[in-house]
């Protein structure tokens, strides 16, 4: 693991012109097992130079060693030796301290100063975000890289200008040149400010305490961002080539001094000097003056009441302090001269002298608004259509990206604009109301059948009524009532095509059909109250979906959220698209498949293929059993199962579903492909994610007449899966990986391109429902608290233990009385729910603590990474403190930030604790806690998962725990998620108390003392283990 | 060769000399016109006076490096025709705030003809000229010379032309008094220089603290506020050099025949070309 470090650290030195350099160096440690337990290290040159000229390709070797030096970091450090970041901590598995006051320990690293440092931060983002999984920045690289890119987009809108500084000389210099001037550059943007404000808050300390020389410094923070972004921009600015042309057209102007920023060379004195400073300043006065105004000022169209009509263009003020405080200049004119006075403490004592100059400036850019000032009391001006047409589509824009504000008519606004476009209108068949038996209407590449009319807005329009507004002369008419833009060339254009194309029916495929709707010309649009605009409707917004009526094949409750994502699987099906369920964890995918399972049975039997990580498949076949028991499922897992061909395919035509894991979908791909599934449902689809894996090229071969892919991440955000996932639902829908990468990875993931990223989102949209726990329709169809248990079956290694201690046990309870046997009932009872946490808890050897031996720890591991990568808190309780420890460290081993609270906590560490996992600006984290410890007194609101890893057997001990997340104080729905393993005395005793839970009679006490009431033979029915629960 | 004048009225200006004066002349003269051969002026109830240096030429027994002293004067305007003019400028928000962005307001000759007047000079009639150099032509170089070198000064203060056209700067401010208009104007001429800005580095300079001895793990690896877990998308390109065109094509520090902000775009163009964003 490589954490990449870096800062800007300024030039130790007193001169007036002091530059500056990024510096990056990297952290990387071992595991060891001598205290302090890991060993910390930095790159050495040599190392360094490997790393970041072979790996990273940051320069070339020569130049970076050549360029390496060395500095010094303070760190915060203990016992005289620094301690690891955060990052590289959490990969060792190390705890620092997090709160205690730390001595800053000096520390040289070899570092290397950055080329184009703007450039180079976003590719190092893009290096350690997207390419690498074994190197993270640290923070203060982190920190950089976000203000990095905000300065690019100060680079993007033009926001800076050339400028002069005037440096006053002292002391021997005096005389009658007792000064100089240096061009350079300077920010002009309110953006700018901003984020400044909010880089000052994010900037953490280890940014500033980098330094070239020997001496430990620290720099404030604000200085050291300023002029990190100052001399980056005056960088990036000198370091642009220019063409001779160029730079010959600007010889001997200010400009041209201002490309030698920097240099001591460029420094001007004299008088012409200062006379170029002065028109300088007045024209950069003119520039800033707005930002520190205390109006802004605005232009408002109003639309012409008919076609004859003038429009009016009228100029409004608003307190930059208050927006709402809106005043119209023609009101402002009459009002009585103690109101205009009042009015100057909103808007500046020098009001009316910055409003005319406001108004000179607009009206500069824009000749137009001149008119309005002929008068001693401006107030606007009339235009007619065409001026007003040139204005909303042209001087509008020039005037909103200069500072002012406009306000534009609503059918002017994207949400509000009535086009002029060619409309689909399917025509022929219908979509079959329920698409039964056979072949669905539609698929993706199935041919959609439509005439193309011609429409306005969502008004269809004649031939004729086009062809008059294609002869009228001007840009804007009123029709039907409403204003709307004609584009004649184009109107043009679309009648002749209409001409040519209209008469006939048309075939396009529904996925070219998606696309279209996707791209960015709306040109194309699908005639409404069509059933083809209905289906696109419905795609484009799920809300739109009516609940399905309770499904009487189902033994439970769905609730609305769920009925309507059901409507949509059944949708979706009846379309023949596939999509892929992205609700958020908790939220009951599992249920929503099990009904369309269960209310969509395929009369002739065709198995549907359910392809899940083997640490759900038990968990989904308890559901089906619980929800639905008439579905007939085939575990398709171990060294037991089917692998004739023959045989297999006759067993599964018996069935309704077929569960197996990914790693037989690839061993037994050959068996699976052999038969054409009615469905293959993908679980955890993020699984397929890598498209070079045996594992996904198995899975994209299967056969199958629907697909579908369930997820908990949001796989909009990583780009590579979401191709990956979209290649098994629609092949070809996305392009090529080569395509998509080129199209939309690299513009969206690399340059951050808005445009592209819209695009995506609109192409696969329709495809993907996600409803997230935050929605307000949601919170309101969820209660505050959600229960589920989580269930998991027994690895071979966890079902010999269990075994040999349930035979020893049966043997023993025979000849044992008594208090004896009481203790012999306990002591079994604990070490079964050893075995079934984790083989090593049982066998207290050390052995590995991997999830391998135990499908509970596997799965808490995937849930946890959902719930983390939503940006949520979780708590884990468990009832023992070797588990505990174990889940700390192996949590953190995968980079998780983790709090552990047991008994022998100290209480000072037990408050840090607890106030930094509730601080909301603090990372998800996740907090263990064991129950006895943590499960009274304290509040844990930050978390809204609560895992209960083990159980107590009351569940008022439980709930109890349950409410260090569940109490006031918290403000979103809590999940509950409690593990139990499957076939053993975890999975009856639950039963036990969900039967107890009915007949309202709970006579269990505070511990686990009820079941040694049981008889022998029950206490053996307790304890035995269903063999056919077992899972590798 | 750079212009001499940038703006439309100080072209004006030179038009109407140019009308009277012989172009081997004008061609000479606009050698003169920088402030090395003038070597000092003044104005005087409108009349300027400029010591310029001429050359040597034995073919007029010039044999040292010669002074001249050199005089233009506008026909000035009566009390009559100002009180005509200024409630005219100062009646309109166009024109006052364009004399507040230090331009002559692009109408002013339009609506000054309408009174039968004109503020620039129009030909030889409005010029007064005179020049103690041996030429017997009048405008001589000298002359010429020196309306450049005026044309250039009215380029960057348009207010220059009243006082050459006999209006002082106090009987200014008292007429632009009169209207609610004017009196913005009047307060914005009294206004002293902007102050110049000395910075004491080129840079920010950031400051040195006191290191701190001790301190949180927490709080040297992470700031106040969470960073956002991923970056915001980059804005699409928007209108090019918008915030330098709010200040006009013609900054007083420009003196190139190209326009400033064709040539701010294509630069910007070029940077961000080679920034890759």
């Amino acid at each position: 693991m490589y954490i990449i470090h870096g800062t800007w650290i300024p030039k130790d030195t007193d001169d007036f012109i002091q530059s500056g350099a990024f510096y990056v160096w990297i952290e990387t440690g071992s595991v060891q097992q001598t205290a302090p337990g890991y060993r910390l290290k930095y790159l050495a040159e040599r190392e360094l130079t490997e790393v970041l000229a072979d790996e990273f390709k940051l320069a070339a070797a020569a130049y970076i060693k050549q360029h390496s030096r060395t500095c010094n970091l303070q760190l915060p450090g203990s016992g005289g030796h620094p301690l690891p970041s955060p990052e590289l901590a959490r990969w060792l598995g190390v705890t620092p301290p997090e709160d205690e006051a730390l001595a800053l320990i000096q520390h040289p690293v070899s570092a290397f100063p950055l080329l184009d440092v703007l450039q180079t931060l976003g590719n190092l983002h893009f290096l350690t975000t997207y390419l690498r999984e074994d190197t993270q920045p640290g923070q203060d690289l982190l920190f950089w890289i976000h203000h990095a890119h905000a300065l690019k987009s100060i680079v993007l809108k033009d926001q800076y200008i050339p400028a002069l500084k005037y440096r006053e000389l002292s002391g021997k210099h005096k005389g009658a040149q007792n000064f100089e001037i240096y061009p350079g550059w300077e920010i002009v943007s309110t953006e700018y400010q901003d984020q400044l404000q909010l880089a000052l808050q994010q900037m953490p300390l280890a940014c500033t305490t980098a330094s070239e020389g020997q001496q430990p410094i620290q720099y404030d923070k604000e200085g050291l961002l300023r002029h990190f972004s100052e001399c980056t921009l005056t960088q990036l600015i000198t370091q642009t080539r220019l063409p001779a042309v160029f730079e010959n057209k600007i010889r001997g102007t200010l400009l041209h001094d201002c490309l030698n920023a920097g240099q001591t060379q460029a420094v001007q004195k004299g008088a012409s000097a200062l006379e170029r400073y002065r028109q300088w300043q007045s024209w950069q006065q003119a520039l800033t003056v707005q930002y520190g105004d205390g109006f802004q000022l605005g232009f408002q169209l109003l639309d012409a009441a008919d076609e004859g009509s003038p429009w009016q263009l009228n100029f409004v003020v608003s307190a930059r302090q208050d927006p709402s405080l809106k005043l119209q200049l023609d009101d402002y004119w009459w009002l009585d001269p103690k109101a205009r006075k009042a009015l100057l403490n909103t808007f500046g004592a020098d009001f009316e002298r910055h409003l005319l100059l406001e108004l000179g400036y607009a009206a500069r850019m824009v000749p137009l608004l001149w008119r309005g000032l002929e008068t001693d009391r401006p107030t606007g001006l009339t235009l007619t259509l065409e001026e007003a047409f040139a204005f909303l589509k042209e001087e509008a824009w020039v005037l909103e990206g200069a500072g002012f504000k406009i306000i534009v008519p609503a059918w002017w606004t994207p949400e509000g604009r009535q086009r002029a476009k060619i409309r689909l209108k399917a025509s022929g068949k219908k979509i079959p109301a329920k698409a039964d038996t056979g072949r669905s209407y539609f698929s993706m590449d199935a041919l959609v059948k439509y005439r193309y009319e011609m429409a306005i807005g969502d008004q269809t329009v004649t031939p004729q009524e086009w062809q008059q507004l294609v002869d009228a002369k001007t840009p804007l008419v009123q029709f039907r009532g409403q204003w709307v833009e004609l584009e004649r060339d184009q109107m043009q254009r679309m009648l002749e095509f209409w001409q040519n194309h209209g008469q006939q029916d048309a075939e396009l495929s529904l996925g070219e059909l998606l696309q279209k709707a996707a791209s960015a010309e709306d040109e194309v649009d699908v005639s409404q109250n069509s059933v083809l605009a209905e289906m696109l409707a419905k795609l484009q917004e799920p809300a739109r979906f009516q609940p399905i009526t309770d499904p009487p094949e189902i033994h439970g409750t769905l609730r609305d959220y769920q009925k309507r994502g059901v409507a949509w699987l059944q949708f979706l099906e009846e379309i023949g698209l596939n999509g892929c369920l992205a609700d958020d964890m908790g939220l009951g995918k599992t249920l929503q498949v099990i009904t369309r399972l269960a209310t969509h049975r395929s009369q002739v039997r065709q198995p549907s293929l359910l392809v899940a990580p083997t640490s759900v498949l038990g968990n989904w076949q308890k559901e089906i059993e619980k929800f639905a028991p008439q579905l007939s499922t085939l575990i398709h897992h171990g060294s037991e199962r089917q692998q004739t061909p023959a045989d297999f395919k006759a067993l599964c035509s018996e069935r309704d579903l077929v569960i197996t894991s990914f790693t037989l979908a690839r061993k037994d791909a050959k068996l699976l492909q052999g038969i054409k599934w009615n469905r293959v449902i993908i679980d955890e689809a993020q699984n397929i994610k890598n498209p070079q894996t045996a594992q996904t090229k198995a899975i994209l071969k299967l056969k199958a007449r629907h697909r579908l892919a369930l997820t908990g991440t949001p796989v909009e955000n990583r780009l590579l899966d979401l191709w990956s996932i979209f290649n098994f639902l629609n092949p070809g829908y996305l392009g090529t990986q080569a395509q998509f990468r080129k199209q939309y990875e690299l513009p969206i993931q690399k340059d951050n391109r808005l445009e592209q990223s819209t695009v995506l989102k609109k192409l696969v949209q329709p495809f993907i429902l996600r409803r997230v726990k935050t929605d307000k329709a949601i919170i309101q169809d969820l209660p505050d608290k959600v229960e589920h248990k989580q269930y998991c079956n027994l690895t071979q290694e966890q079902a010999s233990l269990y075994e040999a201690v349930v035979r020893e046990a049966e043997r023993e309870i025979e000849e044992a009385e008594g208090i004896q046997r009481k203790g012999l009932i306990l002591s079994t009872l604990m070490r079964l729910k050893q075995i079934c946490n984790h083989p090593r808890q049982f066998l207290q050897d050390n052995s590995p603590f991997t999830a391998e031996r135990s499908h509970k720890l596997e799965r808490l591991s995937e849930m946890l990474d959902e719930v983390i990568a939503a940006g949520e808190s979780l708590l884990i309780f468990t009832q023992f403190t070797e588990i505990g420890e174990a889940l700390d460290k192996h949590l953190k081993n995968l980079h998780y930030r983790t709090y552990y609270l047991h008994g022998g906590t100290a209480r000072k560490r037990r408050e840090q604790m607890i106030g930094a996992f509730q601080d909301p600006d603090s990372e998800p984290s996740a907090f263990i806690l064991s129950l006895k410890a943590g499960g009274v007194g304290i509040t844990l609101t930050q978390a809204n998962h609560v895992f209960h890893f083990d159980r107590w057997w009351n569940p008022a001990v439980e709930d109890q725990a349950t409410d260090r997340a569940f109490r006031i104080g918290q403000t979103r729905n809590v999940f509950v998620h409690k593990f139990v393993t499957l076939g053993t005395l975890e999975e009856r005793i639950d039963q036990m108390l969900e039967d107890k839970k009915k007949v309202a009679e709970l006579v269990v006490g505070s511990d686990e003392s009820w079941l040694t009431e049981l008889d022998n033979a029950g206490f053996k029915r307790l304890i035995a283990l269903n063999r056919s629960t077992v899972l590798d | 060769m750079a212009k001499l004048t940038r703006t439309w009225w100080g072209q004006r200006f030179i038009e109407a000399l140019e009308k009277f004066t012989e172009p081997g002349r004008l061609g000479r003269g606009r050698s003169y016109a920088n402030s090395r051969r003038i070597h000092s002026h003044s104005i005087k109830d409108g009349k300027v006076t400029a010591k310029i240096e001429g050359n040597i030429n034995p073919y007029f027994g010039v044999y040292k490096t010669p002074m001249y002293t050199t005089t233009v004067q506008l026909t000035p305007m009566s009390q009559a025709q100002w009180d005509k003019i200024i409630p005219h400028l100062a009646g309109k928000a166009s024109m006052i705030s364009q004399l507040l962005m230090n331009e002559m307001p692009a109408g002013i000759e339009e609506a000054l003809g309408d009174l039968g007047l004109h503020l620039l000079p129009a030909n030889a009639k409005d010029f007064k000229t005179q020049c103690s150099c041996p030429d017997y032509s009048n405008p001589c170089k000298h002359i010429a010379g020196l309306c450049y070198f005026l044309a250039a000064h009215l380029d960057r203060d348009p207010m220059l032309l009243f006082e050459l056209r006999g209006l002082s700067h106090q009987n200014l401010q008292q007429a632009l008094l009169k209207t609610p208009l004017g009196r913005i104007l009047a307060q914005a001429l009294t206004q002293q220089e902007l102050p110049l800005q000395p910075v004491t580095s080129y840079y920010t300079r950031p400051r040195s603290l006191n290191v701190e001895k001790k301190v949180s793990y927490r709080d040297f690896w992470a700031g106040e506020k969470r960073l956002t877990p991923t970056l915001e998308p980059l804005p699409p390109p928007g209108l090019p050099a918008i915030l330098i065109k709010k200040a006009g094509d013609s900054p007083p520090f420009w003196h190139q025949q190209q326009s400033f902000i064709g040539v701010m775009t294509e630069f910007y163009e070029r940077v961000k070309k080679h920034a890759k964003i």
